[in-house]
Formats: structure tokens, sequence, C-alpha cells
């Protein structure tokens, strides 16, 4: 009662020097925000500067050309990348969301091969991309007589984001509280019911978001398909999963190798083109998670 | 609710060993010689008890003494916990509740449970209800099925006007009775309650128990509480558990007294019963 007339606890109350450690220590933090930041912004800047006098619609409406540079465009590489991501999306998906329910919902933790498959996809996901270009050679182009088509290079890239697509849905469905899970059985629901319509629909902005993020991973990547033996210089558009195809970084690789200054001035209007692609997805997979952001 | 008050001499005839256990005359469920594991833990030991008919049995007693584990089974909830099991015998009516042909589904949707802290759906009030009817293939007006079971909660005048917005809009209490009347909206036979106002205020805790009142005309309710007086309130019958410690110095939940409530709380025959009820619990 008397707390307020006691002048004693207002000195009590007085800071003792914490201010200023908050204030360093958010200074430090803001600091090593704003390298990565100015990085990023440096890359960028260089490249659309760089790449300026290409980045017009003879980019995405020519094809690649050894001859004329100053007119060559990439699309074939932007097709072929298109095509890889959409077919990797329709196998990948869905298989790593099965599998990541069947984990979540249905594995018994104590069985040892849960814990054999639990400990592998964890170190598939840290298996350097090149090794999965070997894997795609050996048994799906080569064994499997595949060659080197869309189908090759999208199986590839599918076992490659596997891991990732299983790890990130895992952590979207662990998130679900086992409450809804509980209360949803105890009115009478089937597990099946119980997961297809409360763990699923209060999930699914996490599986997308973390689908998206492992399918633009998979837009960047070079090992694999350069292990495949791709051509790099791919003159026409891939016409369906049987066609031979490029995409866009080995397109990018094979013109910077070239001498050329109109070759490396392309490649820089093609890494903007890249970088779109993939900003693009990284903003849906953003706005997908602030849209649906659950509370519980 | 029975009359409270009638004087019997406090001896302890019978022992602190054989619990003193009234029968219900028209048992719901018959509990004998339950015992429930998980794993090798055995975490309850040697329960009987039976719960009569359209009343509420209150089940009370210190913390981590299974009176949860307890109500989990008679709904079968804890088949869904990795290594639980239960053993001895439940009957629901004349069916053994364990039965090889029993369906644990079939069982849930005839006894519905209300948990701890309210667990509404992330979808709107509307679609709260409509779940449990819609999983079990329920037939009719769902609109008229939804207003049945908000008016049966006492929570319809509240929310007729936003009934498609989000559940998780409520007040604590509003979602708790909006789970209970989820758990209606099937139409069960039971509800469990495991302590269903321990997350709410006494306002909403007090409308919770107008409305197990108004419930215990068509519904058998089963209600665990850490609120002694709560169980006095509301019940007609009490279930004191405690944790015993065995010869090998593992603590094991016992039923410790069952009787009818006016009985325990002025009269227990059980000095660990008595102790607990005035507070004196070590
Ligand atoms: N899922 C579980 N796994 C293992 N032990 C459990 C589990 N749930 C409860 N127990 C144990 O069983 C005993 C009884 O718990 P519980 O039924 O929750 O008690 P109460 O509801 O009376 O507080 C406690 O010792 C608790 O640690
Ligand atoms: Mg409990």
């Amino acid at each position: 009662m008397a707390i307020l007339s006691t002048p004693r606890s207002a000195v009590q109350l007085a800071s003792k020097g914490r201010p200023l450690k908050e204030h360093l220590f958010r200074i430090a933090l803001m600091a090593s925000l704003a390298i990565a930041l100015a990085f990023l912004a440096m890359l960028l800047l260089y490249v659309v500067e760089k790449g300026w006098p290409r980045l017009n619609s003879m980019l995405w409406e020519n094809q690649p050309s050894i001859r004329r540079p100053e007119t060559s465009g990439i699309q074939s590489g932007i097709l072929g990348t298109l095509w890889i991501i959409a077919l990797t999306a329709v196998m990948a998906l869905p298989t790593g969301i099965l599998a990541a329910i069947y984990l979540e919902e249905y594995a018994d933790r104590t069985k040892w091969y849960n814990k054999l498959i639990e400990l592998n996809i964890s170190n598939l996901a840290a298996v350097p991309s090149i090794v999965y270009g070997i894997l795609g050679l050996g048994i799906i182009a080569r064994w499997l007589q595949f060659g080197f088509t869309v189908m090759t290079g999208a199986v590839t890239i599918s076992l490659l984001v596997l891991p990732i697509v299983i790890i990130s849905a895992r952590e979207a469905i662990r998130a679900v509280p086992p409450s809804i899970r509980e209360g949803s059985l105890a009115l009478g629901a089937t597990q099946w019911q119980t997961i297809y319509r409360q763990v699923l629909p209060a999930s699914i902005p996490g599986i997308a978001t973390g689908s998206i993020l492992a399918l633009s991973r998979a837009i960047g990547e070079a090992a694999p398909f350069l292990m495949l033996g791709a051509a790099t210089l791919v003159r026409f558009n891939p016409e369906g999963v049987w066609s031979s195809f490029t995409v866009l970084p080995l397109q990018i690789y094979s013109f910077i190798s070239r001498p050329q200054e109109e070759f490396s001035i392309l490649a820089s209007a093609a890494i903007v083109i890249l970088l779109a692609i993939l900003l693009l997805m990284n903003s849906v997979a953003i706005w997908l998670r602030n849209r649906y952001q659950k509370r519980w | 609710m029975s009359e409270i008050g009638i004087s019997v001499p406090n001896v302890n005839v019978r022992g602190p060993e054989v619990p003193r256990t009234i029968e219900a005359l028209d048992p719901v469920f018959t509990v004998s010689n339950l015992s429930v594991f998980y794993g090798d833990y055995e975490a309850v030991r040697g329960v009987d008890m039976t719960i009569g008919n359209r009343e509420i049995t209150a089940m009370i007693g210190p913390s981590g003494c299974g009176k949860s584990t307890v109500l989990r089974c008679f709904n079968r909830m804890n088949d869904l916990i990795p290594g639980a099991r239960a053993v001895g015998e439940i009957l629901y009516h004349d069916e053994n509740l364990y039965g090889d042909h029993v369906d644990p589904i079939e069982v849930r949707r005839r006894i519905g449970m209300v948990f701890q802290k309210p667990n509404p759906f992330p979808k709107s009030i509307y679609d709260n209800i409509a779940y449990g009817p819609r999983v079990n293939g329920i037939k009719g007006n769902m609109d008229e099925i939804v207003e049945e079971a908000l008016t049966k909660a006492a929570l319809w005048d509240e929310v007729k006007d936003k009934i498609k917005q989000n559940a998780l809009s409520l007040s604590g209490g509003q979602q708790q009775r909006l789970c209970i009347a989820r758990a209606i909206a099937v139409k069960p036979d039971v509800i469990l309650m495991d302590e269903p106002c321990s997350a709410l205020d006494p306002i909403a805790t007090t409308k919770i128990e107008d409305l197990m009142q108004e419930l215990t005309r068509d519904y058998t309710i089963v209600i665990v509480t850490h609120n002694m007086q709560q169980a006095a309130r509301v019940s007609d019958r009490t279930a004191f558990f405690t944790a015993e410690v065995d010869g090998a110095g593992v603590r094991h939940g016992r039923l410790v007294e069952f009787d009818e409530t006016s009985r325990i709380f002025t009269n227990p025959s059980d000095k660990r019963t008595e102790d607990y009820i005035t507070g004196r619990f070590g």
C-alpha cells in the first residue's frame, strides 16, 4: 500500500547501466544484418549494372547463339528451368509431404527402421548436389536409359530436394498442437480424418513455404546438370518430358567461360532473370506464410 | 444433488487397503480391478468404481495420482499413447470397453471429452460444432444441429450473430463451452471432463458448473477437478485418488475412497480423504 509513498523503492527501480549493454547488443545485431544486406545489394547492383544493356526482350525472345552474342537470348534456358521446376514439384512435393505425414503421424519412433529412416533423411539433406548428379547419370540416364532428358533432370532434382521437403513439411506438421489432434480424435474422427481435415489444413502454409524454398534452391543448381553431361548451348525449347534441355545456371556457366565481353554481359543479364525467378518464388512463400499464419 | 450431512460415526472399519465404495444403482461404467501402465510403469493400480447413469461423478486427488489416466480409459484415449495399456475390466453398460470387437472410434463417438485447456479447432464456430457430426456421417440439417448444440451449451445467445467467425476469437470460457457444445453435437452418452475450469476465471467457471447441472439431465458426466469446492458443488459421487509408494519404492495412483459426495465431504471413512479435503494433505 505504501509503495508509492516510499522514496526508497523509487531508487531501487532505477536503472543499473543495463540500457547501455542492451544498446550495444542491438547495434551489434543490426551491424551483422547490415553487412549481409550490403553484400546482397552490392551483388545485385553489380549484375544489374553489368547486364543492363542486354536486359531487353531479345533476352527471352531469342535462342542462344555462339556467333552473335549481341542478339543471343536465353529462351531455352528459361523454359528448361521452368520445366524442371514444374516436374520436380509434381514428383517431389506429394512424395515428400506423404513421407512427412508418415514420419510424424504414423511412425513408431521406437522402431529401429524408423530411426534409421530419420537419420538418413537428415544425412541426405547434407549430401552435396554433385553426388546426386552422379546418381542421376549412373542410374537414371544410363541404367534406366532415360538419357539426358527433362525427365532425368527432374528425377535427379527431385531426389535432391526430397529430404528438404520432408524436413520442412515435418516441421510444419509438428507445429500443429497435439491438442487439435486429441480434440478431433475425441469426437470419434479416425486418424486419417484427423490428418486430412485438421492437421493438413493447419500445416499447409508451412508446408507450402518450405516446399517453395526447397524448389527455389533447386533452381540455382548447376552441378548435377553438369554431371549429367548436359549440353550447355541448346538452341531449342523442351517440348515434353522426354525432350533434351538446358537450364539457366548451365547457360550462364557456358556464357561466362567464353572470352568475348558480350557473353559476360549476357551472363549478367541471365543472372538477373534467374534472381528474378528466385525472388518471385520466395516472395510467394513469404506472402503465403503471412497470409495464412496460424495463431493457437 | 444428494443432501449433505448424514451423520455416521467416523470409524475406519474397512482399513485403508480396502476402499469404501458405494455402487451406483444404474451404472454406465463398472470398473473392476483396473490398472493402467505406461510402458512398464504402473501409473494406476487396482481401481474399482462405478459411474452412475445421469450422474456427475467427480475425481479428486493430488497431482499425478492418475485421475486423468483413469478418465482417459473411459473413452480409450490412452490407446493413442504408445506403450499405454489398461489391465482389468471396464464395462460400458454390459459391454467390455476393451473387448476385441470394440472399435475405439465408436467408443469415442459415444463418450465425449472436454480437455483442460480449451482446444477449439482453428475454424469458424459453426465448423467447430459441425466437425463431429460430419466426420461421423450424421445426416440431418446441420444448421439445426449446430444451433441445438450451442443452445444446450448455453452459448447460442452469445455467438448467434458471429457463427462464421473464427472460434479462436472467443474468450477462454466461451471456448470451453464451445468445446462442450462440440462434444454434445455428436449426441454422446457420456461426457468426460478433465479439469475443464482450471484455465478459466471464476465467472466462466460458474457458468460451466451451471451448465453441467443442466447437462446432467441428458448426459452422464465424469469430471476430474483440482478444486474440491467444485467437486462438492457439482457432483453426486466423488472418487478420491492418491499416490502410494509400494514396497519397491514406486509410486502408483490408488483409489482411496469412492462415495456419495455428501459423505466424502462430511464424513469420509478414510483418514487420507479427510486430510485431503480439510487441506491437511502432506
Ligand atoms: N503419457 C504418459 N507417459 C508416461 N507416464 C505418464 C503419461 N501420462 C501420465 N503419466 C504418469 O502417470 C501418473 C499419473 O498421471 P495423471 O493421470 O496425469 O495424473 P493426474 O491427472 O492425477 O494429475 C503420473 O506419474 C504421470 O507422470
Ligand atoms: Mg490430470
